[in-house]
């Protein structure tokens, strides 16, 4: 192995060489498991009862969610319960994204300021620990969903193409996030004010088909409302999704994530001298 | 980002770090905690919300294979962000840097760690994060535990550790990496008096032919007999290297007299 020559000069705005960063990102899988395996750990979610809180907490929301629609339509059925349960469960892989993502870099000050790596690394592992809280809900999902009698059909298999779609959008928005957090700080206080607006305005609470034609323009406007509407369409409801909402959803992503990327690494050399 | 095992053998002589007419001046917020909220507030006010530090000037430094070099200065002086400049932490605003091996850095002890793992787990979180790959960290975890005199506790959380035994294990995983450079900022400065000597003489060990130490301390006397050159930085600049014995003199003759006039002088 021939002798690393490292250059350090001053950096105009600008990409870095992004082979070499993807090499030097790539060689820190490992920490990234890791790391990402140890905030787990302190969140106490490698415990049996920790795991079990994982599914508790959102089977409650769904819960208190399916409550508040019987009231304010008079009734329901199990379609609609599979509905919401399927749906708020795929929301919190979004909205824990953004919680994990928010301050995963103002919270690795120490190593941010001790140690070379590609910065971005904090924020894949906040969708790391998203996903690995997530899993566990799609199970739980399946056992309701054959509880309550519903088919199961090899349709549902589209639900992967869209939870794929998901999780690149939780990567984009949770780079995106974590990058706007270290020159705003109060980002992380409006998050909840955020996710809490995008909850009503995707088709969690109600199905994309029962909307109002007044209002269509929140499918256009609102990244996750082709995705949860797909999620719905293969998990519960057991059929293909349409092409023109994976699309749409796809193409949300792919924006907000080298969007959100560029900005990223254009900044994160700064990142050191503003925490 | 350089992996840290030696990757080649250096020679003698040969230049590990060459630092030219670096400067750096970065713009830091004013506010510890920038938000959105002080910023609207500040809107039409014209009120900067940014102050911009002048850390390093014109600095011109080489670092040779086989040097042990002292980085002395008051605090301020510069030293922690030449350091972070050479292990490319924080990129120079002018200047070039080139850094020939590989580098490894003990600027703060413990990065990397959480302190809700027991030890055990620490080691390998600890030197990921400073680059070691799973395998070298198991080849070497035998010696890590006992260097750290951690016994049973290393299976304990770290949380439970006292800060000496904390400082212990976090210099052990440190000094297992042997790179060609490694860089050590005032991170001697730990644990009791026994384990003080025994880091410094893991240090004495490092020292050998095909590396490069740069070592950050106020330890006049560790420095005397470690260093074989010593740079004294001052608000930026270096004020003088060479000799030990003799830069240290000069610079404890400094701090004695208080304020030079000619090297506080802005000009």
């Amino acid at each position: 192995m021939s002798t690393p020559l490292q250059v350090y000069e001053p950096f105009k705005a600008g990409l870095p060489k992004l082979g070499k960063y993807w090499k030097s990102l790539w060689s820190r899988r490992t920490f990234i498991a890791e790391y990402s395996k140890s905030e787990l750990r302190e969140q106490h979610f490698d415990s049996v009862f920790g795991q079990l809180w994982l599914v508790i907490n959102p089977l409650l929301l769904s819960g208190v969610y399916f409550i508040l629609i019987v009231i304010i339509r008079g009734g329901s059925d199990s379609t609609r319960y599979l509905h919401l349960t399927a749906t708020l469960f795929l929301f919190y892989l979004i909205s824990n994204s953004l919680t994990g993502g928010v301050k995963s870099i103002t919270a690795g000050q120490r190593l941010i300021l001790n140690t070379a790596f590609p910065r971005v690394m904090l924020p894949i592992s906040a969708v790391v620990i998203a996903i690995f809280k997530f899993m566990p809900t799609i199970f739980v999902f399946l056992i309701i969903k054959a509880v309550v009698g519903s088919e199961f059909n090899f349709e549902m298999l589209w639900a992967i193409p869209v939870l794929l779609i998901t999780m690149f959008l939780g990567l984009g928005l949770a780079i995106t996030i974590s990058c706007i957090n270290v020159y705003f700080r109060d980002i992380a206080s409006f998050l909840p004010y955020l996710t809490r607006t995008f909850l009503y305005l995707s088709p969690v609470l109600y199905e994309a088909s029962e909307l109002d034609p007044k209002l269509r323009v929140l499918e256009i406007v609102n990244p996750l409302f082709p995705i949860l509407d797909s999620w719905s369409s293969a998990l519960v409801h057991g059929r293909m999704p349409e092409v023109s909402n994976m699309l749409q959803g796809l193409g949300w992503a792919t924006a907000i994530f080298f969007i959100g990327t560029y900005f990223f690494l254009s900044r994160e050399r700064e990142f050191a001298v503003r925490l | 980002m350089s992996s840290l095992s030696a990757s080649s053998k250096h020679t003698t002589h040969e230049i590990a770090v060459s630092v030219r007419n670096v400067g750096l001046t970065y713009t830091t917020a004013i506010d510890s905690r920038p938000t959105l909220k002080a910023r609207v507030k500040a809107l039409g006010r014209g009120s900067k919300q940014t102050r911009v530090v002048r850390a390093l000037d014109e600095v011109n430094l080489d670092v040779e294979y086989g040097q042990v070099l002292g980085v002395i200065g008051t605090n301020g002086a510069g030293k922690s962000s030449l350091m972070r400049c050479i292990a490319g932490i924080l990129p120079p605003s002018q200047g070039r840097i080139e850094v020939n091996g590989s580098v490894s850095t003990l600027l703060a002890l413990g990065v990397g760690f959480n302190p809700s793992m027991s030890g055990r787990d620490n080691v390998y979180l600890g030197g990921l994060a400073a680059g070691m790959s799973r395998e070298e960290i198991e080849g070497h975890f035998d010696e890590i535990a006992e260097f750290s005199e951690l016994g049973d506790a290393i299976d304990a959380p770290m949380r439970t550790y006292s800060s000496g035994m904390f400082a212990r294990l976090a210099f052990s995983v440190a000094a297992t990496v042997r790179p060609d450079i490694l860089i050590i900022d005032e991170a001697l400065s730990t644990g009791d008096a026994k384990f003080k000597e025994k880091s410094l003489n893991r240090i004495k060990e490092l020292r050998s032919d095909d590396r490069a130490l740069i070592l950050v301390s106020h330890a006049m006397k560790t420095l005397r007999e470690t260093c074989n050159d010593v740079v004294w930085l001052h608000k930026g600049k270096v004020v003088q290297r060479g000799e030990p014995n003799q830069v240290i003199d000069a610079y404890q003759k400094f701090l004695d007299l208080g304020k030079s006039a000619a090297i506080d002088e802005d000009v």
